[in-house]
Parts: structure tokens; sequence; C-alpha cells
């Protein structure tokens, strides 16, 4: 049973159910159908080899953009942290797998724990959980463009602690030779394995992320995103709603840093600067807020649009990564002008 | 709940600024030369810090949204200064002297005079001209304005030279107003006509000298550098806000449309920056005063002096603008509310886009002089907006007195703060600070009222 005025809410927002609906419109459709037949010719094009290793970056990201969403696009927090939790993730990857014979080329001497793969990575998920927790209970009580501020701050303090506790994380040096995945002795060591490895991760992600926002807890985080009184008023505990929607969130982030770690066998705090952060939430305005479709299409495209600029004939190599910034900020300035929902979107910011 | 929370926090506030006294006390109780030259390089940072969080305040409380690209107008004033004097530091190494960029700002230029005249003399002349007249001469205008910028740009080593007939004519004007003021109070019957051939014989005299002696002084690239760089900026700023942010706002559903709109900005020009001058960071050519001065044991640099003079002369002209002219008047009615103050007659538009160019101009500032103390690098532009955000939230969101003190304190608290930790934690200890603040005193040290 669910009382008549939290019904009006939500349908003020549309039915959660259809976030896996592909098109709704004319334009979804095209850009549907622009960004998968990109997708198809590219790896036609390159070769199936360029395109595992392009499929598994696509699958990070989309972890990571889906994860997001949830926080951005079902509940309305408009968060710029994602990154802290995909570094604590990874480092903690690192950390507990890095292999200790590597230790007599190490400058900085760390723990090195040595081990496996499938041991670390519910720590590596649990760890960017614990660290939700905290860093949600001080944030909860902040919103709009305060919350942006306050997600900023522990981006920020995230990759200062990756740069500067160089007891724990070696600090610009980096941590090498994190282990691969092993199940008896059979070693991920191919890259088609671990691609296998990371789009379950993903489906199972996405499964998560569907469950949840298809279930009652999903509709109150909807109403929290439309109304966030009104939801109070209704004796929702709005707080713990948006605690344990970030925590998921978050622990889907952790989920995706270790497979990175992993994946790169190499982390340095590089990858987990402010930009990467900011570049995160454009994918997933991007793509589409409230459904998981855009998610996925956004982290697709932002994929081949750094792959596919390898190959523009003006462009040095070097500057790819920043040609990709200006066109997704350009993107980002006439999304915002004529379709604040993003491209497949079902909630106007 | 309300009471028990306040009650709590109240309860905090107070033990955390009795810790914080305690430890600054204890810190000075040890070493005293060392406290003071913390102090020095606090005031010295807090002074950048007190920019930034100036024109983002002017900005927002006029707007009431954060316009992130603000951070890049810092990115902006800190990377024109060395596009203009790149050829003085590591013998021209890293100079780059694109006509692309010349060309983009010579546009952007063309196109904010444009609107300028359009704005202050289209109404008035249009019952005297025909339309397309008055269109060929404002274009007319505007592109040798556009020109006149792209040559600057393109030959900076003789940016005295190209610069000087405009700052003659700037004094020129500057002198006749001045001329005309005063004389009216004096002889308020004199001959108005006589008068004004006089002051304007007197201020053209004056202008043509001020030119000359720009002219003919190399050792004003530098200060002029730094006047174009921030003038470039603010117009950026201004053509974003009439070209782009007046029509989003109309759509925009919430604040946050702008501000992720302004992130995208952020991200393209952040982007622009590193194709154009590489990331690595850049020093910036050497300023006046850059041996140290001793006071006691500590010592401060003079240019870090002048750093807070212009935080501080910055404060009272902002000051006297808001609080003394009609423009101030303006800008103030706008920001209590915005669709009466359009009823009263007030053009809105023009007011914020000029409040949009102010705010932009104190970024670049703050930035070029953040630049001139350590080296320039692109992310130079967003860490230097979170400060300017974090001393505005310091001081009181909106507050222009607040904007000044929050700077301060923060670059207080910053600098002690890396006393005992070591000095790469500042980051963090200012997000700390924004986190214990805004959790403790959402409204800062001095509420807007």
């Amino acid at each position: 049973m669910e009382l008549p005025i939290i019904g009006d809410i939500i349908r003020l927002s549309r039915d959660p159910k259809d976030s896996l609906r592909l098109s709704r419109s004319n334009l979804e459709f095209w850009v549907n159908l622009l960004i998968i037949s990109w997708a198809v010719a590219f790896a036609i094009w390159q070769g199936v080899g360029f395109a595992i290793t392009v499929g598994t970056v696509f699958a990070i990201w989309a972890i990571l953009s889906v994860s997001l969403n949830l926080v951005v696009g079902f509940t309305g927090l408009l968060s710029v942290a994602h990154i802290g939790f995909f570094g604590i993730g990874a480092y903690a990857m690192a950390i507990l797998t890095s292999d200790a014979a590597y230790e007599q080329l190490r400058t900085e001497a760390i723990p090195t724990l040595g081990w496996p793969f499938f041991a670390a990575l519910p720590v590596s998920v649990g760890v960017a959980g614990l660290v939700a927790v905290v860093v949600g209970i001080a944030f909860n009580r902040f919103r709009d463009d305060i919350y942006v501020l306050v997600s900023f701050g522990f981006a920020v303090i995230a990759f200062n602690v990756f740069l500067n506790w160089r007891s724990l994380t070696r600090g610009a040096f980096g941590i090498h030779e994190i282990e691969r995945p092993a199940i008896g002795g059979w070693v991920f060591d191919g890259e088609l394995e671990f691609l296998a490895l990371v789009l379950v991760s993903l489906a199972v992600v996405i499964l998560i992320a569907w469950f949840l926002m298809t279930s009652s807890f999903g509709r109150v985080l909807t109403a929290i995103r439309e109304d966030e009184q009104a939801t109070e008023v209704f004796g929702y505990q709005v707080t713990h709603y948006k605690l344990a929607i970030w925590v998921i969130s978050a622990m889907m982030a952790g989920l995706a840093g270790g497979l990175f770690g992993s994946w790169t066998t190499f982390v340095d705090p590089n990858s987990f600067v402010l930009m990467e952060s900011i570049l995160l939430v454009s994918i997933v305005i991007l793509g589409g807020l409230a459904t998981i479709w855009g998610s996925l299409l956004g982290a697709m495209a932002f994929v081949l649009l750094e792959e596919g600029m390898r190959f523009l004939p003006f462009l040095p190599s070097e500057f790819v990564g920043q040609g990709r910034q200006v066109v997704l900020g350009i993107l980002l300035v006439v999304l915002m002008l004529f379709r604040p929902q993003g491209l497949v979107g079902r909630y106007k910011l | 709940m309300l009471s028990n929370f306040s009650d709590r926090r109240k309860l905090l506030a107070v033990v955390l600024i009795t810790v914080v006294t305690a430890y600054i006390g204890w810190k000075i109780g040890q070493s005293p030369n060392q406290a003071l030259q913390f102090a020095f390089n606090g005031l010295s940072v807090g002074a950048i810090y007190a920019l930034l969080a100036m024109g983002f305040t002017i900005v927002y409380s006029t707007v009431w949204f954060f316009d992130l690209y603000y951070g890049a107008a810092a990115a902006l004033g800190a990377y024109g200064v060395f596009y203009l004097r790149g050829q003085e530091v590591l013998g021209g190494q890293h100079a780059v002297n694109s006509p692309y960029v010349n060309g983009v700002f010579a546009l952007v230029i063309a196109g904010v005079v444009a609107w300028a005249l359009h704005a202050a003399f289209y109404r008035r002349l249009r019952s005297r001209f025909h339309p397309t007249a008055l269109r060929v001469g404002g274009g007319m205008l505007s592109g040798a304005a556009g020109v006149y910028t792209g040559l600057v740009l393109a030959y900076p080593d003789h940016i005295h030279i190209a610069l000087s007939p405009l700052v003659g004519v700037l004094v020129a004007l500057a002198a006749i107003w001045a001329l005309q003021r005063g004389c009216r109070r004096i002889w308020r019957d004199a001959e108005h006509r006589a008068l004004l051939i006089t002051s304007a014989g007197a201020a053209a005299t004056v202008g043509a000298y001020c030119g000359f002696l720009i002219a003919n002084a190399p050792g004003a690239k530098l200060y002029l550098s730094w006047a174009l760089s921030c003038l470039l900026a603010g117009a950026v700023g201004l053509a974003l806000y009439r070209g782009l942010y007046v029509y989003m706002r109309q759509r925009a559903r919430s604040p946050l449309v702008m501000l992720v709109a302004s992130l995208g900005i952020l991200l393209a020009i952040t982007a622009f920056i590193v194709i154009i001058f590489q990331s690595t960071p850049h020093p910036l050519p050497e300023p006046f005063g850059n041996e140290p001065w001793a006071i006691g044991e500590a010592t401060i640099k003079g240019f870090n002096v002048f750093t807070i003079g212009m935080a501080i002369a910055g404060f009272v002209g902002l000051l006297l603008l808001l609080k003394k002219t009609r423009f101030g008047r303006m800008v103030r009615a706008i920001g209590d509310d915005e669709e009466v103050s359009k009823v009263v007659g007030i053009n809105t538009t023009v007011i914020i886009a000029i409040v949009f160019f102010i705010g932009a101009a104190f970024a670049a500032l703050a930035g070029l002089l953040s630049g001139h103390d350590t080296a320039i690098q692109p992310r130079l532009g967003l860490l230097l907006l979170l400060k300017g955000w974090i001393a505005s939230v310091v001081g009181g969101i909106g507050n222009l007195y607040g904007a000044i003190v929050g700077g301060f304190v923060l670059g207080m608290i910053e600098q002690f703060g890396i006393w005992d930790l070591a000095g790469e934690w500042k980051d963090v200890i200012s997000f700390v600070v924004l986190i214990l603040f805004l959790s403790f005193w959402p409204l800062g040290l001095l509420p807007k009222r």
C-alpha cells in the first residue's frame, strides 16, 4: 500500500521501469543508432584485439557511470566525489595484492600482503563502502550547489591522500605489479578473459541498479529527488535513504576501482585527479539522467570519442585527452541549453 | 530536533574555536618569529583568496548561481600574462603566439564592443540617424576594436607602444570627467561651452603626455599585460553571460543547470589551455619587489605586500561601487529580486553582464598575482576557483565583508595548519575547514542579513 500523494510525486517523474527501454523519441532513436553503429564500425575497423581493450575501458567507465547515475540521476544529488571511491577501490586492490617479490625494486617500502584477487575484491568494495558511510553522514545535510562544492572537496582530499600518504601508497611513484585474477591455476592473463570478468561485473552492477530502481526503495529515492520535504512529511527517513544509495553507489565505484587496478597492474594518483571526476559527471549527464541505458550509452560515447580522436589527422596524439575534454565541455553546454535531461534521460536537471 | 541540533552545534563550535585558538597560541608561544613568518605567508595567500572570493561574491549575490567559468577566468588571467610576456622567461623557450588565439580574442572583443555600443547608444541615436547607418557605424567601430586587439596580441613585444594610444584616450576621458565634475561644483553658473573646450584641451594634453610616457617605458610592459589579460578574461565572462547564460537562465529549472553548463565551459577552456601551452608548469616573469624585506626575524616580499594592498584596494573599490553609485544600487536591487527590478525599469541584462565582467576581471587579477607568486599550470584555474568558493563560504556567502574576511581567515588557517603537517596537505586543510564550516556555521563568519 502506498499513500496517494507520494504516488503523485512519483508519477511526476517517469516510471523507473522503462529505464532500460531503448528509445522513446526520434532523437533518442538516432542517438542510439549512431553510437551503436559507431561502436560496431569501430570494432570492425580496428580489429578484435583493440576492440577488447576498448571494451574493457568501456566496461569500467560504464560501472562507474551507472553507479554515479544512482546518486545523480535517481536521487538528484549532483556529486563530483565518485572518483575518490574509485581510487580507494583501486588502491585497496593494489596494496592487498601487489606482488611481494617486487619488493627489492621498491624505493619506498610499503606493506605488501600478496592476497589473491578474489579475496581482495570484496575488501576493496568494502573499504570504499566504509569510507562512504563516514563521508555520507557528513554530507547528508547539504544539497544543491553546496553539495557539489563539498563533493569537490572529497575528491580533492582523496587525491591528496593518494599522493601524499607515502607510507601507504608510495605517492607519485604508484604501485606496480598488481595481481591479475586467478581461479586455481587458471590466471586471467589474456585480455579476453579479463573482458569477460569485467562484463560480468558490469552485468551484476546493472542488475543491482535495476532491482534497486524498480523496487519501492527506488521509488522513495525518486520521490526524494522530486520533493525532499514532502517525502519527509510522509514519514520516510530521507537521510537514511540518501545514505544508503550513496554507500551502494560508492561500493560499486570501489568494485570498478578494484577491477581497474588489476587490469592496468599499476596505479598512481594521476588516474584519480579531479578532472576525471568532472568527466565522469559529464558522462552521466551526457548519457541521460535516471536511466541505466543512458549511462551505458554515455560511457560508450565517451570511450569511442577518445579512441576515435586518435585517428584524427590534425590532432597530435598527446592532445587526444584534451580534445575529448573540449568536445565534452561543448556538448555539456549545448545539452544544458536544449536538452537538460541528457541524450536519453528521464529527469531534467 | 532542530533545537537539539543547534545546541550541539554551538557546543562543537565553541570546542573547535577553543582548540584552534589554543593551538595557535601554543605555536606562537613556541616560536614567535616563526609564527610571524607563517602569519605573513597567510596574509599574502589570503589576499589572493580574498580577491577571488570578492569577485565570486559579487557575481553570486547578483544572479544566485555558481559560475564555474570563474576558475577558467583565473587561469586565463595567469596564462594571458604568460602569453604576452613568455619571451622574457626561460629565453622564450615556451613562448607561444598563435594567430588563432589572437583571432578568437579579437572576435570576442569585437562582439563585446558591438554589444556595448548597442546598449549605450542605439536607443539614443535611433531617432536621429537611419538604423542601417547606425549598424554600419557600430560594426565598423567594433571591427576596428577587434583588429586593434588582434594587433596588440600579435606583437606582445611592443605592447607598450601598441597600447599607448588607448591609455592616452582613457586618461583623457577620465580627466574630462574629473574636470567636469570638479568645475561644475566650483563655478555652477559658468559658461558651459567654454568650460568644455578648456577642459577637453587640458584633458587631451594630459592624455597625450601619459600615452607618450607609456610608449617610452618598456618597464611598463608587464603591467600593461596584467591590465590586458584582466580585460580579456572579463570580456570573455561578459560575452559568455550575454551570449549564453541569458538564454539558459530563461529555461533553467534549477541553478544546477547553470552550474553544469559552466562546468562544461571550464572543461573546454582548461583543455584549450593545455593544448596551447602544454600541461607543464611555467614561470611568469619576475615583477617588482622580489627581494624579501626583513621584519623582525620574519621576511615578506614587497610583491606580497602589494598583493595585500590590491586585495584591500579591490575591496574598497567594490564597496564604494556597490554602496555609493547608481550602478551599485541597481546591482543590489537585482540581487534582491530580479523580476521586480526589471519591472521598475532596470536593464538587468546590461547590469548583470557588467557584473560578470567585474567578477571575471577580479578572478583574472587573483590568478595572475598567484601565478607570479608560484608557477602557473592549467590545474590552477580549478584550484583557485575552489579556494575562492571556500573563502566565500567561510566568510558568509553573498556578503562582501565576508569575502575579504573569509579570504584572509582561510589563508591564515591554511598556513598555520601546514606548520606541523607538510606543505602538500594544504588543499586538504582548506577542504576540511570548508566541511567543518558548512556543518557548524553554514552561514559563515559574517552572515548576510
